[in-house]
This record gives C-alpha cells, structure tokens and sequence, in this order.
C-alpha cells in the first residue's frame, strides 16, 4: 500500500501521547523526546532530502480513544508509522488497528512483557530489563518482605504478577496487594497507609502511575516513614513525577529503569542540554523521554535506507539495528522487536535526581517471555 | 439455477444482515437474493453516518469517507463487510484497504455473487474472530505456564505424582470448578507459600 502522504516532500508520521488528563505528567515528556528527535533529524537535512512531518493528536488519557486516533491517523491522515502510548490499554487499544491495516507503533515504555506484535517495536524495558535486577537489589539491601501497591489497570497487575513470582522464587513474600483506581485521590491512600503501618513490610513496591503517584508519596511522606528503612521502589516514578511530588517528598526513594537523566557519558550530557535549551533549564529528562527519543532516530535510520514508510520494509530494517542512545548503546533485538536495554537502579536524591546505585555491564537482552528466568532463583541470575 | 436454502451449505437463517444500498434494480435484486438465504434482511439508505455494530454482516456500497462511517477500529469488527463496487470508477485500492472488507462485490453482479460474498464475508470473519480468540487464549497461557510449572513440580514433590499426573489433576481441579488452570495452580501455589 501507498502510504507516504499527501506530500511527496515530507514523511508524515503519527504521534500519540496525552497532553491532558491523568497520564500527561508523564506523556507530555514522551511527546517532547519524539519532537525533539525529529526537530533534530529535520535540521540535519530531513531524511533523504525529506522532512518528518509529525500528525499529532491528544488522546486525553482515554484508552479508547488511542484506538480511535490510530485508526484516523492510519486511514485519513495515511500514515502508517506511529510513535506512542505509555498505558497497556492504550498500547491494546492501538494493537488491533496497527495489526489490520499493518502499521508499525513504536512503543517508549517500560511494560509487563508476554507480548509479541508484528506491528510494535517496543523500545521501553520489559521485565527482565528491570524488575529482576530491582527486586534482587531490593532483597540485599532492604529485606524480603515486599507491600504491593499499584493502579487498577493491566499493567500492574501482570507486573506484580511477575514480581510475585520472581520473589517467591527467591524467598521473599508479599505481606499485602493493595490495586487503587487511576484517578485515586490523596485520601484514598489513607487504608494503604494503615496497611503499610500494620504489616511493616521492608518495601513498598509501587505500580502506581499518573497523577496519584503523587498522592501515594505525599501520603507516605506525611505519616512520616523513613525510606531509608523503607523505600517504595518503583518502575514508573521517573523525575518527572519526583518533579510534580516534590524532592523532598521523592528523597530516598528508588526506582530501576535503563535511562536517568544524571548517568555519565557524552552522549547523554549532550542530549540533556539540547532537550533542556528547547524546553527549559528546570525540565528534567527521564527514561520515556530517552526512548521516545532515540526510537524516532532508529526510524529515521531505517527510514533512510528504505526511503519508503511501507511497514514490512520498514520493519525488517530495523530489526538489529543499533543507535548510541543517551543510556548507551541499545539494539532492536530481531528476535523479538523488542530493544535490548541497559538496567539501573536509582536512588532519589535531594536535587529531584537518581543517582545511580547500580548498573548492568552492558546492554542487557530483551526476553519479554521471560524464557531466561524459569527456575526458582529467578532473582538471582539477573 | 437459482440458490435453495435448503441446499446450502451454510446455514444463514440466523443471521442480521444489513444492506445499505441504492434501490436499483440491482440492490433489489441483492436484498431479494439474501432474503432467499432466509437471513434477516435490513435495508438503509443513504449509507447512515454510522453503519449498525449490531449486526452480523453488513453489505455497503463503497464511498471514499466509508471508512469513517465504519463504528469500529479496524481488527475491532463487530460485523462482516461486504463492500459493493461501483462499475466506475474503479475504486482507489487505499481507501478500500482502509475498510478492511472481508469480501467485495463488483456491480454489476449475478445472483451467485451475492450469496457466495455472503459466504466468504462470513466465514472470513468468523475466522478471524477465533484466531483472534485463540491468540488471547495463548497470550493468557504463556503468562500462566510459569505457575503451571511451579505448581506442577510441587505436586510431584508433595504427593508423589508423576508430571503427567500432576497436570491431569491441575486440570480436572479446573474443569469441575469451571476456572481456568492458572487459578488452581495459583492457588496451590499460594497454598504451598502460606503452609510453608
């Protein structure tokens, strides 16, 4: 199928975060990474003499309505490559119309893995890229006996569902389970804290997402926990939620993802200060920004060499394909279309920052089935 | 010939189909033909802004905006879509694609056209609808299979099953509970943590 667009001098493609409602905290970001990639790639020339012509629509934070713009976005805007979501629902949302009508989604987040579309390329880390490694670190360093609390929707129950095996497996527990609507409020954090309180457990794991990520942390803040002893570890608080809770609400705490805007290295120092004269000295980076980044640049390279946006060239071009992302060198694994990503832990520090407390020496590979880590001391080979 | 219901081999009594299309001779023909099936037939025109989503099979003259009047997202279909093409002019192939037809019918058409679209519209359809059905199945299973195991291997350990036996437990546990296996497994799981 023809797909390049209305206009032979431009590559149109679409672009779906929300700008509003209860996730844009964080899909703002996204959106600012994807446009400052092909502001980038289009000050550098375009692509084969081309422009990338983003079509951008706000999904408002509502599912259904990523199914909905996808589909405008693939039969009346004819693109067929599109850069976006952060939510499970939406990404399944977009899913069955990417599948039909075979286009390409480019997926910036972190998720709960067991999934493999022809159609995707996932380029946030899968499990194994983050919750082995966190839920080993939080073992040693903290002590067996995890609290689960997380927002009521795919992700963090299938996320919980995997950090509940890894831990099992290694001897730890799950003292409490505790899912709260995406648009929980501060009080509805109120029983979570009674819980936390009752069964004193070693870790808060946290699958919280959007706004009440805020709630959950101010609450914990106020009852006066000490996350030294106690951290809520998480792997969806990037600096954009410490930002909108607060550094001195976020202190201490801990998160695991492939990328923090303070890790060492040239090509991070340079991708900060550009995002930062375009949106702000004050405007932190955080893992989603860095994938809806280096993504588009993956594209834009594949893009170059098939000089069309026809999904199955497009595709096998970039399976394989490498990039020096600000996180450092990250692969398309051709095996799964997932990218093969480094893993960091960070410690929340008081300037709204991770510092790294550790890191995997080199890329680690992509296995959304987590096929490598079947035996009883999952938590152990990470 | 003309097409015996009786003699088909599909049974298309129980189905909704709606049929919106010009009354020409053709499209009376059409409605007359899958009425013959002794399907439901509904006529609308125009073309609603809308189509129906609670129907079984649609059949649609072709238009360059019908794809926004399609109430689902493609790889979503509530129904089986026959696009009818115009004799001229030829339809522009992206646009078509767009609707994601499951069969098409060019005018003008013989009365066997009509009935064997509904054929293939229908049996496309379904088909993907249980392909689709058995991929959630599967993804369900794959994120399962790891409690299976774990299960498994504690049923073999605790009461001396063998691994063949310990699944066929696991799985008549399901089936006279009505739950999937992943629950019974979980829960023996679960069990086995809490008693430690």
């Amino acid at each position: 199928m023809k797909s390049a667009g209305y206009n032979p001098h431009q590559w149109r493609v679409g672009v779906l975060f929300s700008s509003s409602g209860f996730m844009a905290v964080i899909e703002e970001t996204q959106l600012r990474g994807t446009l400052l990639a092909i502001d980038e790639i289009n000050a550098a020339g375009g692509i084969n003499g081309r422009d990338l012509v983003p079509v951008i629509y706000d999904p408002a934070s509502e599912s259904a309505a990523f199914g909905r713009y996808a589909k405008r976005l693939m039969v009346e805007d004819r693109v067929s490559t599109i850069f976006g979501c952060y939510t499970s629902s939406s990404r399944k949302a977009v899913l069955p119309v990417v599948e039909r009508l075979n286009g390409l989604l480019w997926y910036p987040t972190l998720y709960e893995g067991f999934e493999f579309s022809p159609n995707v390329i996932y380029t946030g880390a899968a499990p194994n890229q983050n919750s082995v490694a966190l839920c080993r670190y939080l073992m040693d360093h903290y002590g067996p006996r995890f609290y689960f609390v997380g927002s009521d929707y795919i992700y963090p129950r299938e996320s919980n569902r995997i950090m509940h095996d890894l831990l099992r497996g290694n001897g730890g527990e799950v003292v409490g389970e505790t899912y709260l609507s995406l648009r929980a409020r501060q009080h509805d954090f109120l029983p979570v804290i009674r819980d936390i309180r009752r069964l004193q457990p070693d870790v808060i794991f946290s699958t919280v997402v959007g706004d009440s990520t805020t709630h959950l942390y101010r609450s914990y803040a106020d009852a006066g926990f000490d996350p030294k002893t106690t951290p809520i570890a998480s792997l969806t608080t990037t600096e954009a939620e410490i930002r909108a809770m607060g550094f001195d609400v976020g202190e201490g705490h801990v998160t695991a993802a492939p990328y923090f805007e303070g890790i060492d290295g040239p090509s991070n120092s340079s991708f900060v200060a550009r995002y930062k004269k375009r949106y702000g000295a004050d405007e932190p980076t955080n893992m989603c920004v860095e994938a809806a980044y280096f993504q588009v640049h993956i594209f834009a390279k594949a893009l170059k060499q098939t000089n069309s946006t026809d999904t199955d060239l497009l595709r096998s071009m970039v399976l394989g394909s490498t990039f020096e992302a600000p996180q450092g060198r990250v692969t398309i694994n051709a095996a799964c279309s997932h990218a093969d990503l480094w893993s960091r832990i960070g410690r929340a520090n008081r300037r709204g920052q991770f510092d790294v407390v550790q890191e995997s020496l080199s890329a680690v590979l992509a296995d959304p089935y987590l096929t490598g880590y079947g035996s009883p001391a999952a938590c152990q080979q990470g | 010939m003309t097409w015996r219901a009786a003699a088909l081999p599909f049974e298309f009594s129980n189905l909704d189909i709606v049929v919106a299309c010009e009354r020409d001779d053709m499209g009376e023909a059409l409605i007359r033909d899958l009425q013959r099936t002794r399907a439901g037939v509904r006529h609308v025109w125009p073309v609603p802004a809308h189509l129906p989503d609670d129907t079984d099979v649609i059949f649609c003259e072709f238009a360059p905006d019908l794809a926004r009047r399609i109430p689902w997202v493609p790889g979503d279909a509530k129904a089986a879509l026959v696009v009818i093409l115009a004799r001229e002019p030829s339809p522009d192939l992206d646009l078509l694609f767009h609707c994601a037809p499951d069969a098409v019918l060019h005018r003008p058409f013989t009365e066997q056209a009509a009935v064997t679209s509904l054929m293939l519209a229908r049996a496309h359809f379904t088909y993907e609808r249980r392909l689709r059905s058995r991929i959630g199945k599967l993804d369900e299973t794959l994120r399962t299979i790891r409690c299976v195991e774990r299960a498994k291997a504690i049923l073999i350990a605790r009461r001396n099953m063998r691994e063949d036996e310990a699944y066929q437990f696991m799985r008549r546990q399901a089936m006279s509970r009505r739950v999937p296996i992943g629950s019974i497994a979980s829960a023996i799981v679960d069990t086995e943590e809490m008693l430690g």
